[in-house]
């Protein structure tokens, strides 16, 4: 019965004497011979008190000892080569698919193509490469290429009284390097993988880099390397190049990982260009549509604020603006077109267009915004759009007694507010109907005068419709406003535009919004003394101060 | 150059300086900074040893109630051209990589980002300054247009601390170093710890960090397995529900309240936010010193504004009871309402 078993068994007398040999116990410790001591079979591992697996003729033994009665003893011998390489093995693979899982969240996220590629390299050391090198596909006859090497253990200690920051169980991550190639000089392996083809004469490969200088420290004897392509739309993106030092050659399996590893480096390559060529027109188009900064005029202090609803796309349905006049003035406007996001952020381009032209044949504010309202309502007549805007548009030109002179026509916007210098807040009576809806609407049209110090503010309904307060639902409300720009009647125009920015994103705490746009315009106080500038030493600030106060 | 200039000095021009921001006189500001330079002080020592502390003496004089909000806004107005002139007068040549300096999405104090950002630029690296308010989405979508070395992101207010680490999660995905810096993680960065980021106290150890590209990537883990609990998720989905019922509690108790003009309901009803913002941001890294630290500066700002801190105690309490459930939630409270124990007492108005 005892042939049957999986397990061999040694059974020894008192004396140490083996007085039982199973077959299969014969066969894993053929040193064991029936009737001589045990110990003349000179296993060690027979020998010790707490027997546990050892390695035996090639074989994995495990070894349990049991004492029987009469001071025998007995042991059990089993062969588990097989579970323990199965064991490996399953290791191995699930070391494997660790590494890919890793890959697929580092590589799965947008990146900018320079970021994936040192990701790439970064990412591929130690795992498959002593040395990675990626070699993007040339642009214009240069081939761009990122390099990882491996940190040696007595490298990363070198740099350790460096560090600010301890690391801990980490690897030390290897140092990534990047250059530039003519397309020309690229190793002849590497244009064949750019061709999309995994070179097989793999002789030449190690002297081919280390020509090419990417191999640094890398014993060229011995060292194995490996060039995998990375696909791409339809030629390869770049191909990979993974080198070992002496002793750590690729064997099937690695290649196998090194072959999903380029898969997956490959779609993050592709994706990474993919974005960065439509993040370049997309920003090419959002600035041409992004408000203009209004142009200097004189005796005016220009304040602006933008935040579009969707943060990610920098432009919306909010517009301000101005341009300046042959006599000194200045036309000015801010305003807010129906819709949201791109569309109406293109509405707003062709608004502004149309201003940029009509503004040199009518300066008169309400008539230059009839002129605005005939061609807007021409152009969504065409379009079937349906468009139309509601602004304030002005021009403001310097009073002989100092100060400013604001004339305002209105088309359906919310009032300006003057900060008196008093302290008040007035709200400007402003009214009119929508532009772009009806042929001959009714504008309003106000004059104010800013004494020097006060400022006249103009504002979407981004900022009095944000909801917000304690349940997220309440509006701002115009009551709000005021009162948050009561007393502010002394800052600078920038800095009241961008406080009436920043109580609005407080009010909304992080909720949604719409488009918020604020135009501040303060008169200029006239230059005063440099009565501060004792503090100045030497003539040459106050040089300057009589330039800017000119 | 006469005598006076040899002995040019950030510390002799602040007095000078700071009379400049309190009169609002942009020129004057700009010119004191100019003579600084012209005498040869270094553009990096003008920023952190004029500017910055004006602007830390800004911030003490609008915190007692000595300068209104609108003095504030205007001090720091003159400070960001000033910065924009030192740094105009430097004129670095960048000759290191790229930069990206944010400030978190809701904070507008941005003077300190600023400078960390003029300090690394005066050190060669490219800078580009996102500003104020940097919504998330904006920041990551330039990562994605610009390569980066690094991310600098600030923090003033603990409270946005759950919102900063989703942002350095953020530019983490698009594999961009982050270092932080500001009040928010801590006067000794200890809550950058907790969040596993690395922090830098102040802008020239902010250069020195970014330099350092094996200290970078050496992230170490976030402590953050008390969030199991789910207090912090559980409180902030329950913050509009807390205001309300505590707005509701003061009128109750404090008469006065009911007789508040609309515009201070509106500044209670955002103290009573705060307060549960904080505490929300204290259960996150999971240290009451957050939340105690922020009841004293409240009760500091409310006591010199002649609210009386009465109000603060009630609160607490109320929150507490309503609370019950929340253990660790419970026991910052409770830390909080033993540290204005002696200032409670039902307020007069």
């Amino acid at each position: 019965m005892v042939e049957h078993f999986r397990e061999g068994l040694i059974v020894c007398d008192a004396d140490g004497v083996v007085r039982h040999l199973s077959p299969v116990a014969e066969r894993l410790v053929p040193e064991v011979v029936p009737g001589e001591v045990l110990a003349a079979a000179g296993v060690a591992a027979l020998g010790g008190d707490d027997p546990g697996e050892f390695t035996h003729h090639g074989r994995r033994l495990r070894l349990r000892r049991v004492p029987l009665s009469a001071g025998r003893r007995c042991w059990y011998v089993e062969d588990v080569t097989e579970s323990v390489s199965r064991a490996d093995a399953l290791l191995a693979e699930r070391a494997r698919s660790a590494f890919l899982a890793v890959v697929g969240e580092k590589l799965g996220n947008p990146l900018h193509p320079d970021r994936a590629a040192a990701a790439v390299v970064r990412l591929a050391v130690p795992t498959v490469a002593d040395v990675a090198v990626l070699v993007l596909a040339p642009r214009s006859g240069r081939a761009r290429w990122w390099r990882a090497v491996r940190a040696d253990d007595d490298a990363g200690d070198n740099f350790s009284s460096a560090r600010l920051t301890p690391r801990r169980d980490l690897e030390p991550s290897p140092a990534v390097d990047s250059g530039v190639l003519a397309a020309a000089a690229l190793p002849s392996a590497i244009e064949e993988g750019l061709g999309g083809a995994e070179p097989h004469a793999l002789d030449w490969l190690v002297e081919q880099a280390v020509e090419a200088g990417w191999l640094p420290g890398l014993d060229e004897a011995g060292a194995t390397a490996r060039v995998v392509p990375l696909p791409g739309r339809e030629a390869p993106a770049g191909v990979l190049l993974v080198a070992r030092r002496a002793g750590r050659w690729h064997d099937e399996a690695d290649l196998d990982l090194v072959r999903a590893f380029a898969a997956r480096a490959g779609a993050a390559l592709t994706t990474a260009l993919l974005y960065r060529d439509q993040a370049e027109v997309a920003d090419t188009l959002q600035a041409s549509l992004l408000p203009v900064e209004p142009a200097a005029a004189q005796g005016v202090q220009w304040g602006t604020a933008y935040r579009p609803a969707q943060a990610g796309l920098r432009i919306g349905g909010d517009f301000y603006g101005s341009h300046r006049l042959v006599d000194g003035g200045s036309v000015f406007f801010l305003g807010d077109v129906s819709g949201k996001g791109v569309e109406a952020a293109v509405f707003t381009g062709q608004l502004r267009q149309c201003l940029h032209a009509l503004h040199r044949v009518e300066s008169q504010p309400a008539r230059l915004l009839k002129l605005l309202n005939d061609a807007l309502l021409e152009t969504t007549q065409a379009h079937g759009q349906g468009r139309f805007a509601t602004m304030v548009l002005g021009v403001v030109r310097p009073h002989r007694d100092g100060g400013l002179t604001l004339t305002m026509a209105g088309g359906g916007h919310l009032p300006p507010l003057v900060l008196l210098a008093s302290g008040e807040v007035e709200v400007v009576p402003l009214s009119g109907m929508l532009i772009g809806v009806v042929p001959d609407p009714r504008i309003g049209e106000v004059t104010v005068h800013l004494a020097p110090g006060e400022t006249c503010l103009l504002y979407s309904d981004g900022v009095t419709e944000a909801r917000g307060g304690r349940r997220g639902e309440e509006q701002f409300g115009a009551e709000r406003l005021l009162h948050a720009v009561t007393g502010c009647h002394r800052m600078p125009a920038p800095a009241l535009a961008e406080r009436v920015e920043q109580v609005t994103c407080d009010w909304l705490g992080h909720g949604d919004h719409d488009d918020i746009a604020v135009l501040a315009l303060r008169a200029t106080t006239p230059g005063r003394p440099g009565r501060h500038l004792h503090a100045v030493p030497g003539p040459v600030g106050t040089d300057r101060t009589r330039e800017t106060d000119a | 150059m006469t005598a006076t200039t040899t002995e040019a000095h950030p510390a002799q021009a602040f007095p000078g300086y700071l009379e400049c921001l309190a009169e609002a006189d942009e020129h004057a500001a700009v010119e004191v900074a100019r003579g600084l330079l012209e005498s040869g002080v270094p553009a990096e020592r003008v920023l952190l040893d004029l500017v910055a502390p004006a602007q830390a003496e800004v911030g003490e004089r609008w915190a007692r109630d000595e300068w209104s909000v609108a003095q504030e806004h205007a001090a720091t107005h003159i400070s960001e051209r000033v910065v924009a002139a030192v740094a105009a007068y430097a004129d670095p040549r960048p000759t290191r990589g790229r930069i990206v300096v944010a400030c978190m999405d809701g904070e507008w104090h941005a003077l300190p980002a600023r400078l960390v950002a003029e300090v690394l630029r005066l050190r060669g690296w490219q800078i580009t300054f996102l500003g104020a308010s940097v919504p998330a989405a904006h920041l990551v979508s330039y990562l994605h247009r610009y390569d980066a070395h690094a991310v600098a992101l600030a923090c003033a207010l603990p409270m946005r601390l759950p919102h900063a680490h989703r942002m350095i999660e953020a530019c983490r995905r698009s594999d961009v170093p982050v270092v932080v810096g500001g009040r928010g993680f801590g006067g000794d960065g200890r809550w950058a710890r907790v969040l596993g980021v690395p922090w830098a106290p102040d802008a020239p150890t902010a250069a020195d960090l970014v330099a350092d590209e094996r200290a970078l990537r050496a992230v170490p883990p976030a402590r953050l397995d008390h969030l199991a609990d789910d207090e912090y998720a559980s409180l902030a989905k329950r913050r509009g529900e807390l205001i309300d019922s505590a707005l509701a509690d003061l009128r109750e108790r404090v008469p006065g309240v009911r007789h508040y003009t609309p515009a201070q309901l509106d500044s209670t009803v955002s103290d009573l936010g705060y307060i549960v913002d904080f505490l929300a941001a204290a259960l996150y890294v999971d240290d009451e010193t957050l939340f105690t630290e922020f009841v004293e500066w409240l009760v500091a700002i409310l006591v010199s504004r002649r609210v009386p801190a009465g109000a603060v105690a009630l609160t607490l309490d109320h929150y507490g009871q309503r609370l019950h459930d929340f253990p660790r939630a419970g026991r910052f409270l409770d830390r909080a309402r033993a540290l204005v124990g002696g200032l409670s007492a039902v307020p007069e108005r």
